[in-house]
């Protein structure tokens, strides 16, 4: 783990864990409605200062808290071009799952790639620390994937190369 | 360059993949949906993640033609055989086998996808790009195996346009060669039976009832043991499956009634016929094929001489299935009764099949004749559809409608998919259907 | 698989079939190859004849060089008048065929390779013209050399695709193969972009790689292309053009089929292997995406066995 990395880590562990001091909280604008405040955002009073922690400019994390839920996007680091379109496949194909990830949001938040919501019920149905430690594990993983991907394709790209050209030797 | 070319059919069963173009009149390939993978890779679906080769290759170019060798690594995804290559090169070291669709439904999509990378470029020689394609599913097929089909399709193959139908609903399709059949609805009830399994179908315009599907667990594979059994206990010198297999298809077929059967068998001893078996060696036995040819598909229509979990016959389970669909579709549903699939080709199936229902029904006409004291039915039509191209009816039918000058309005195409995402594909118009040509 | 096939799989496959006494069958199929090329075999009259028809989307351009020669020389005693809507069509009597085992593989083979044999047209008048060419030129010194050998011959273009093209130039001490291809998705080009890169890498990189031909690849149409006209403009970096350059031992007469046959194959070998890569993606984000998912049930406390009560508040006791 490179010398940036883990206070990056670390800060947002604390950050995100800070947040999720989230309790229910039925909504004051229509009755009877329950709705995570962070995405209504139809009273200012209830939600809190957002938060970004950044890495460079290329790497960052939004924590936007509110009452009841906080909303986390994550900008994953893309260099270059190819970085950039892996990012973006792997995403796509994450949300597209987004029915069995139950915090992923299936849309990200402008500027970001990828997002993720989780509201009090969340944190009553499942352990805090453990769904802290998940963002963690994905921020993480997520950078070693693509790294991998991008490598792999290089890999491929080289070794299609030198199959083509050899039967002409 | 898509708007000259044939659509591409790609029937995937459990069993057997079907792919050709449309407009042909038979698949231009036939071979098991298999996949042979390196061992280490695939079968598990391991823990380990899939290696990548991270080594430059000027670092092992060292020592000349080795360096094509090495630089191999991180490839293994491309070494694989599908259909009869890889029954092939599993029965060879270092490969194993895998059926990536169980049940009619795709189970691993890794597989999958390199099995279809494959049919396109291998096989079917298209790029993607230039063609339409039909894929089928099976009924009950949950959306989500149709999003993950469309992923594929569009993703990885960047797929010019894709059409998933019901393989029952094509099944109807292909049953509109016979010359029976006057009217193109898409109103009746399918019977398809392949190797595992047969499934009962009501379809109703176009749409299956998917309430109402039976299952049956007596197919082809069953009929096949079942002539095994027979072979065996009359102790021939050959009993192989192999060899079972290869007396049902060639000389089994349906008789009206059994018990004359076997008078007639041993009336005429000319029935009894003899089978030649010549083993890869040159040796050739005889084996004697009697009562099996026909009381191998009886199991059908008696399954206690087979089975003693499942007991109902098959026009029975059809008339349960038809009286729990919808009452308004009811007579449609009798009136074309479609086969399809390999184990339907027995000689006179339909024939008796037919002759079967229209008991059953008839003797409810007259029940309720007489309960109601006097009042007169009008009678019920029930007719089974036999037809040439029954075998391979779900593939025929999707090369029949992909050749329609509409079939490419039908499709959704990459820009849709591009725009809406994978949830494009859980509607699809109606092929074929009314208000269509 | 690695390398693409040179000839029809289905072709070969059948006609093996037929060609091994399998008793006659009417035969009626269109089947389609890559580039948009079609065949249709048939039986029209007898099933013991089948005729084997090829519709090639550039046929007009490939018969001006030279296509109708080179078919002819394959296929010779078979050709018939093209079938209507086809290009060229060749007709097989299965009560005629060549007796011995190898004959008739050759000649299964010969039609299986059909595509390839038309396509082959331009690039054999390329080969031929350079080894015109240079042995003009070896009767120059460099400086002497009249203005035609020095430029080499005319580019032919065929539009082997709709929107794509191979240019074929010969010179004196090289043939120029350039083909044009364009990628309809952003993923692809990209991907597209890192393996030519590799292609025009892999001659410098690896030893044994030294005699493979050069490969250079733009987004703008070369020099060699200069005043070819019909080419399109490639502004929003959607057209690459991928450039092959043979040297001579490339063209010698024993390596030349297999050269032609090699060099065909670029584009198809190219995108599929755009696309098998996306489908290893595909395979690596599902195993991801499982991994992810496991880390997060994690999170879900286990044994969330409840009491279960009725009604009327009474209680199920599970009987140990």
């Amino acid at each position: 783990m490179s010398q940036s990395l883990r206070p990056y880590l670390q800060c947002v562990r604390s950050s995100l864990t800070a947040a999720l001091a989230i309790s229910n909280f039925a909504s004051q604008t229509s009755e009877r409605h329950n709705v995570p405040e962070i995405e209504a955002a139809s009273s200012p009073e209830l939600l809190l200062n957002p938060l970004t922690v950044s890495r460079n400019e290329n790497e960052k994390v939004l924590i936007e808290p509110s009452v009841n839920s906080v909303r986390v996007s994550i900008r994953i680091k893309q260099a270059d071009e190819i970085e950039h379109i892996l990012v973006h496949k792997f995403t796509r194909f994450l949300t597209m799952r987004a029915e069995s990830f139950f915090i992923l949001r299936r849309k990200p938040v402008k500027g970001y790639d990828i997002s993720f919501l989780i509201t009090n019920f969340h944190t009553e149905a499942m352990l805090k620390h453990k769904l802290v430690d998940f963002i963690l594990q994905f921020m993480e993983e997520v950078d070693k994937e693509i790294s991998e991907m991008k490598l792999f394709l290089n890999a491929r790209a080289r070794f299609v190369a030198e199959s083509f050209l050899t039967p002409f030797d | 360059m898509a708007s000259q070319t044939p659509a591409v059919v790609m029937d995937n069963g459990t069993g057997y993949s079907k792919l050709g173009f449309a407009g042909n009149d038979s698949p231009s390939f036939v071979f098991p949906t298999a996949i042979a993978t390196k061992a280490g890779t695939g079968s598990a679906g391991g823990a380990s993640r899939p290696s990548v080769a991270n080594k430059p290759s000027f670092l092992a170019s060292g020592g000349g033609g080795s360096s094509h060798l090495s630089a191999k690594r991180g490839t293994e995804d491309l070494d694989f055989f599908i259909g009869d290559e890889a029954l092939a090169a599993a029965g060879g070291p270092g490969y194993g086998i895998n059926y990536p669709i169980r049940h009619g439904q795709i189970e691993n999509w890794d597989h999958m996808e390199r099995f279809w990378s494959n049919s396109i470029f291998k096989y079917l020689r298209v790029e993607p790009e230039d063609h339409h394609f039909l894929l089928t599913e099976p009924p009950l097929n949950p959306p989500e195996n149709r999003e993950n089909t469309a992923e594929i399709m569009f993703e990885s193959f960047n797929c010019a346009g894709l059409y998933i139908a019901v393989q029952a609903v094509l099944a109807l399709a292909a049953s509109w060669t016979s010359s029976k059949v006057t009217d193109r609805s898409l109103t009746g009830t399918v019977i398809d039976s392949g190797d595992g399994v047969t499934h009962v179908i009501p379809v109703a315009e176009g749409y299956v009832i998917g309430s109402s599907i039976k299952s049956i667990p007596v197919a082809g594979r069953d009929i096949t043991y079942f002539v095994q059994s027979l072979l065996r206990d009359r102790g021939e010198p050959d009993s192989s499956l192999k060899t079972a297999e290869k007396i049902k298809e060639e000389y089994c077929y349906v008789s009206p009634d059994i018990v004359k059967e076997f008078a007639r068998y041993d009336r005429e001893p000319d029935r009894f016929l003899k089978h030649t078996v010549t083993s890869p060696n040159g040796r050739s036995v005889t084996v004697d094929v009697g009562y099996e040819r026909f009381l191998a598909p009886e199991i059908f229509f008696n399954p206690e001489i087979y089975s003693s979990d499942f007991l109902t016959p098959l026009p029975n389970v059809v008339d349960g299935v038809i009286q729990s669909s919808p009452i308004d579709v009811r007579r449609g549903l009798y009136k074309n009764i479609v086969l399809s699939g390999g184990s339907t080709l027995y000689k006179d199936f339909g024939r008796r099949l037919q002759r079967d229902i229209r008991h059953l029904v008839d003797a409810r006409i007259r029940a309720s004749e007489a309960r109601s004291g006097g009042a007169r039915s009008g009678g019920l039509d029930v007719a089974v559809v036999t037809h040439k191209r029954q075998r391979h009816g779900p593939w025929f039918g999707g090369s029949l409608l992909g050749q329609t000058p509409e079939f490419r309005s039908y499709c959704h195409t990459k820009a849709e998919y591009d725009e809406i995402g994978p949830s494009i594909v859980r509607r699809f118009a109606l092929l074929g259907g009314p208000g269509s040509t | 698989m690695l390398l693409l096939d040179y000839e029809n799989i289905l072709i070969r496959s059948l006609l093996t079939e037929r060609f091994s006494g399998a008793p006659p069958a009417s035969i009626d199929q269109i089947v389609s190859d890559f580039d948009g090329v079609t065949f249709h075999l048939s039986t029209p009259e007898s099933k013991t004849k089948i005729l084997i028809s090829i519709n090639v989307k550039c046929f007009r351009e490939l018969v001006q060089y030279g296509a109708q020669q080179v078919l002819e020389r394959e296929y010779g005693p078979y050709i018939v008048a093209p079938e209507p809507g086809y290009d060229f069509s060749v007709v097989i009597d299965l009560e005629s065929l060549p007796d011995d085992q190898e004959a008739k593989d050759d000649l299964i083979m010969r039609l299986a390779l059909m595509k390839r044999n038309a396509m082959a047209a331009p690039f054999e008048k390329a080969f031929d013209e350079f080894a015109q060419l240079a042995e003009e030129a070896s009767r120059y010194t460099s400086e002497s050399a009249p203005q035609g050998v020095e430029e080499g011959g005319e580019v032919m273009t065929i539009h082997y695709r709709e929107e794509e093209a191979i240019y074929i130039k010969a010179s004196h001490d090289r043939v120029t193969v350039i083909f044009s291809t364009v990628f309809r998705e952003e993923t692809d080009r990209i991907f597209g972009k890192v393996f030519l890169q590799e292609f025009v890498d892999a001659r410098r990189r690896v030893l044994t790689l030294q005699n493979a031909p050069q490969v250079l690849f733009r987004n703008d149409a070369p020099l060699e292309l200069a005043g070819v006209p019909g080419l399109q403009d490639a502004g929003d970096g959607k057209i690459s053009y991928i450039t092959f350059v043979l040297f001579p031992r490339h063209l010698t007469p024993q390596r030349r089929y297999e050269t032609i046959s090699h060099i065909q194959t670029f584009r198809d070998y190219f995108h599929y292997h755009i696309k098998a890569s996306k489908a290893y993606i595909h395979t690596r984000m599902r195993k991801r995406t499982a991994d992810f998912l496991q880390v997060l049930n994690r999170a879900r406390p286990e044994n969330e066995e409840r009491e279960r009560k009725t009604a009327s508040g009474r209680t199920f006791r599970v009987q140990g």
